[in-house]
């Protein structure tokens, strides 16, 4: 049985001070790099290619210097739900599907249980592209403040006021998401405390009991929400005491300047798409 | 002297170790607990007071170093039955709306008891006793939502819920925080009333220093994650320059003996209460 603490520490999306290269470049190179690469990741359909893509991050990640376990943090929640998607795109892979290593080749067939190679193939590469996306984000949110990413989305989004469209309110709503994360972990926490500190059993978290944690879930959820929504209301309050009123005329303390690292990290990510989109025309698996 | 029930020796405790977020709460923790004392855990915010009490109920174990013994039971030890050790030992929470899980004020004292499998009759019993024990009729106030509470009402069906599973140890922390005058002292009142009727030990987590003075007769300064004191509250509050270096301040009852002490009035710098000055005085004019 493992003691109740330490949720109020999830790292998901958390921020991991620190000084490299990717740390020091401005948050719209790097929304617009992490567009880039997401792109180039799910227009491609090829093992290659996304091979080609992991590598990359990889590489940006040991550049970023952000440890391994934050990354981990950040994949780990998500596996239990990748492996039921993987196993379904397994067991339901169309056999006439065409695709270019075994052509359908089938390795098991037990009544309606048919396993192909194709198949195997397909879910490899989902698992890969599904990798790639959530260590992009983990990229992403462990080397920029949510402070300077709502800044640089807010200045992405600009061109869009003409239209109608509020930039500054929906970049503040996406920082204020990733906000949330930690104080709703510490308040599940507490809630996790409360119960068992009032003598309910809770066995060591293993999240593979997907029946038996529903129903623990389900005990947890209505006091979250009243917790959350608690929060959200002296949030707005809060605001509105400090006579918050939209991201009109509201000045920053830092400006962002784009310097020659930017203009150098977004041609990198420029070739990397050109390299993947050429990548996926040579005749590669 | 009575029996040794809580026995926690060289305890450290870092939160999320080994990642760029650790952050240490206990550098070398000491604290004893005999049976049927009052004992209060004083020190400033971010001292580890919290912590170190979530490892006498149980909700955190040892890690590497350190002992925690609470009643017989070494809690690091992986046998050790940490329900049972819940059970008995009462943990009232800091805020009371994070310790009300239920809807309605009968169902959240009873969410304890009823996972003990006691019989309807004993359960309604329990409640009843408990909801009389903090001074809330049960008639009135058993069918209450919990969310209509006012503060005072919330602390006190926090406070029956954990005391409906008759612990043996009653932890509070800072559970008198943010109550009026009145329903402090009635709060002081139950907790001697507990001790003396029930037998329980009881620990005061606390930042008020005349509350601990009032009521407690031993106290335990953390400070930075260590034990640096331990002993009764006289001698406690009697080194002011200490206090000051850990954070702390003496009771308003201390600060007034001294300030008369210096002003050339005959009156002990050790007194720790507000009706101790008001009898020394009384001596030093009768003289």
């Amino acid at each position: 049985m493992a003691s109740v603490a330490g949720l109020r520490y999830l790292t998901i999306g958390q921020y991991v001070p620190g000084d490299s290269p990717i740390h020091r470049l401005d948050p719209r190179t790097k929304l617009v790099a992490l567009a880039l690469l997401l792109a180039a990741g799910l227009a491609t359909a090829k093992l290659a290619t996304n091979l080609a893509l992991f590598l990359v991050i990889c590489a940006l990640v040991g550049l970023a210097r952000l440890p391994f376990r934050y990354l981990r943090s950040s994949i780990q929640p998500a596996l239990p739900v990748i492996l039921v998607l993987l196993a379904l795109q397994v067991l339901f892979y169309p056999s006439a599907h065409r695709d270019p290593a075994g052509a359908g080749r089938m390795l098991i067939s037990w009544g309606v249980l048919r396993v192909s190679a194709g198949g195997l193939w397909a879910a490899s590469i989902s698992l890969l592209r599904l990798i790639n996306l959530l260590l992009l984000f983990g990229l992403l949110t462990g080397t920029t403040p949510t402070g300077a990413l709502t800044q640089g989305l807010e200045h992405l989004l600009r061109p869009l006021n003409a239209l109608g469209l509020p930039g500054h309110e929906l970049a503040f709503v996406g920082a204020i998401a990733l906000r949330f994360v930690p104080i709703l972990g510490e308040s599940l926490e507490t809630i996790l405390q409360a119960q068992a500190s009032r003598s309910v059993r809770q066995e060591a978290g293993t999240r593979w009991r997907l029946a038996r944690n529903a129903q623990r879930t389900a005990a947890l959820v209505v006091p979250l929400f009243v917790e959350a929504y608690r929060r959200a209301e002296e949030l707005s309050w809060a605001m509105q005491a400090r006579c918050y009123r939209g991201g009109r005329g509201r000045t920053h303390l830092r400006t962002l300047v784009f310097a020659s690292a930017d203009y150098l990290a977004l041609g990198l990510a420029a070739c990397t798409v050109a390299g993947v989109i050429l990548l996926q025309r040579l005749p590669l698996p | 002297m009575s029996e040794t029930i809580v026995a926690i020796k060289g305890l450290r405790h870092t939160y999320l170790a080994g990642t760029p977020l650790a952050a240490p709460a206990l550098r070398g923790a000491e604290l004893t607990l005999r049976r049927g004392e009052m004992a209060a855990l004083i020190g400033p915010s971010g001292a580890g007071k919290s912590t170190l009490v979530h490892f006498v109920n149980g909700l955190l174990r040892p890690p590497v170093q350190g002992q925690v013994w609470v009643l017989g039971q070494d809690t690091g030890d992986p046998s050790c039955d940490l329900v049972a050790l819940r059970r008995q030992v009462g943990l009232v929470f800091q805020y009371p709306h994070q310790q009300l899980l239920e809807r309605y004020v009968g169902d959240d004292v009873a969410y304890g008891p009823r996972q003990l499998g006691l019989t309807r009759e004993e359960l309604r019993r329990r409640v009843r006793w408990a909801l009389d024990v903090v001074g809330l009729d049960f008639e009135t106030f058993v069918d209450r939502h919990t969310f209509s509470l006012s503060g005072g009402e919330m602390r006190r069906v926090a406070l029956a819920g954990v005391l409906a599973l008759r612990p043996e140890l009653l932890i509070l922390d800072e559970a008198t925080t943010g109550l009026d005058p009145r329903g402090r002292r009635e709060i002081h009142a139950l907790l001697r009333r507990l001790r003396a009727e029930e037998g329980m030990t009881i620990l005061l987590v606390s930042n008020d220093m005349d509350e601990v003075a009032e009521l407690a007769d031993q106290v335990t300064v953390l400070h930075q994650g260590r034990t640096v004191w331990a002993g009764p509250p006289r001698e406690v509050f009697a080194q002011a320059e200490r206090l000051r270096a850990w954070g702390l301040l003496p009771p308003a009852a201390t600060e007034l003996a001294q300030t008369l002490a210096r002003a050339g009035m005959p009156v002990p710098a050790d007194v720790i209460t507000l009706a101790e000055v008001e009898e020394a005085l009384w001596q030093a004019l009768q003289a």
